[in-house]
């Protein structure tokens, strides 16, 4: 094997080694991106090929996994999403704006913590639905957040915007995934229908001209 | 310390986001309030079963050794063609607003070194149009279809893409796909003459033709940058930049580039 070419085995290697414990996590959040398992793999491999091409630019000591999911949104970004419309939806002046309730406390009561292994499965099921009608920024944040379990400061890096943004779009995400829940979890008569006790939504740019957390 | 403010913040709080004089607060004034117990208990729980319900997934068995064999195919590839130009990057820029002009950049094969003078305000750009081409990216929109092409950007670049059409037969529509150039927008269409590639690039961007030489071929105004031996050969239209690549003669890419209908 000439020289180079063994240099190049060697160093694949090393980055196998460092990135196939994050396979799992890749997959599944090219998979709830994509909404396609197809696509899904498609864009697994060309984030694994493209972490591979820039691995000499990986910082040692920072989140690898983070920068694989970097490199991952930022490939599902270009490729795979349409232009700006939805970030517009999302972020710009069409956003709904979120309160802080926007479910009454029996709605809560009723989706907090079921003891019933039927109904944590029911409920389970709605989430997944609630959760695949997000929007792909949406999605995005509650994957990162909730199930990637990684800080703000870490998703801010993944997605390339302020910690602030990461505060707003996260909150904004998870009431859209709750009041979506909500819906179908009445219709099903997993809880009742009752909107006695909401609160006032309260507009997004108040909430941020108090913003409680300096980023 | 208002109920409103601590339901608002409650994600924060969960996700042991607030600073910690807040956090302290925070847990004083739940200690203290049932209603917001209530809102932390629900916000904790939903976060549990999003976790379970949303995560878990594994990746099917064959997908490591799949991407494994393509990075192998790749250092191959790497080990035989040393002089491969250096890939950059992505960007996290997001730059909206659209520039002035628009243009068109037609690229036709092999692997070409680049100026590194400071001049080239457009280096940037041209070295990804050529690295664009020599990457040879799978396609999206596949050879057999070239009327998916229009459809398939349609909401992708903010300007309507048709694939280009030439009056030389010998060209040969071999797929295209959503790309960036810059942090521009852009569509990268491939063809095929004479068993070497052509790109042809079609994004919008003043900048490409700072510093590019001009010329005209069959009453077409083209620009062009000389890069390695090859060149990069814009032609603008409706203010678009469609700018072709590949390592054919320069006279040929320019009869090319000259008589591509971009649009119609």
């Amino acid at each position: 094997m000439p020289r180079k070419s063994k240099k190049l085995a060697a160093e694949r290697q090393l980055f196998e080694v460092e990135a196939r414990p994050h396979l799992d996590a890749l997959y599944s959040m090219a998979l709830r991106l994509t909404r396609s398992p197809v696509d899904a793999e498609d864009l697994v491999q060309d984030t694994l090929v493209r972490a591979y091409r820039f691995y000499d630019r990986f910082e040692a000591g920072t989140n690898f996994k983070a920068w694989l999911l970097r490199i991952q949104m930022n490939t599902f970004v270009n490729r795979y999403r349409r232009a700006s419309r939805e970030r517009q939806v999302f972020d710009g002046p069409m956003a709904v704006p979120v309160g802080e309730g926007v479910m009454s406390r029996a709605s809560m009561r009723g989706l907090t913590d079921p003891v019933a292994d039927a109904q944590r499965r029911l409920i389970g099921r709605e989430i997944q639905r609630a959760f695949d009608e997000l929007s792909d920024e949406a999605r995005a944040m509650v994957l990162l957040a909730d199930v990637e379990e990684l800080s703000y400061k870490e998703i801010a890096d993944v997605v390339g915007c302020p910690i602030g943004t990461v505060m707003s779009r996260l909150h904004r995400a998870r009431k859209q995934l709750q009041i979506s829940l909500q819906k179908h979890a009445v219709q099903l008569g997993i809880i009742e229908d009752d909107d006695t006790d909401i609160e006032d939504p309260i507009p997004l740019e108040a909430f941020r001209s108090r913003k409680l957390v300096k980023s | 310390m208002s109920c409103k403010l601590v339901r608002r913040h409650l994600g924060a709080f969960v996700d042991g986001e607030l600073d910690p004089a807040t956090q302290i607060e925070f847990e004083r004034h739940l200690e203290a309030c049932p209603g917001c117990q209530e809102h932390l208990a629900f916000e904790s729980s939903l976060r549990q079963q999003t976790r379970e319900s949303i995560g878990g997934i594994h990746a099917p068995e064959h997908l490591w050794g799949r991407a494994v064999r393509r990075l192998a195919e790749l250092d191959e590839a790497r080990a035989e063609h040393t002089s491969l130009i250096e890939v950059r990057p992505m960007r996290w820029r997001q730059t909206w607003p659209i520039a002035a002009a628009a243009a068109a950049i037609l690229i036709i094969g092999g692997v070409v070194g680049l100026p590194e003078s400071a001049e080239y305000q457009s280096a940037g750009m041209l070295r990804d149009v050529v690295n664009l081409h020599s990457q040879a990216l799978p396609s999206d929109v596949q050879a057999e279809a070239p009327q998916e092409v229009v459809r398939y950007f349609q909401g992708k670049t903010p300007f309507p893409v048709q694939p280009a059409t030439f009056e030389e037969p010998g060209m040969k529509f071999m797929g295209a796909r959503y790309i960036r150039v810059g942090a521009q927008p852009a569509a990268a269409l491939y063809y095929i003459r004479d068993g070497r590639r052509v790109t042809l690039l079609v994004f919008q961007s003043s900048e490409i033709v700072r510093n590019a030489q001009r010329t005209h071929v069959g009453g077409r105004e083209l620009y062009y940058h000389n890069v390695g031996g090859n060149v990069v050969t814009i032609r603008q239209h409706g203010g678009v930049n469609y700018a072709f690549f590949g390592d054919i003669d320069r006279r040929v890419l320019f009869q090319l580039a000259a008589n591509a209908r971009v649009a119609y």
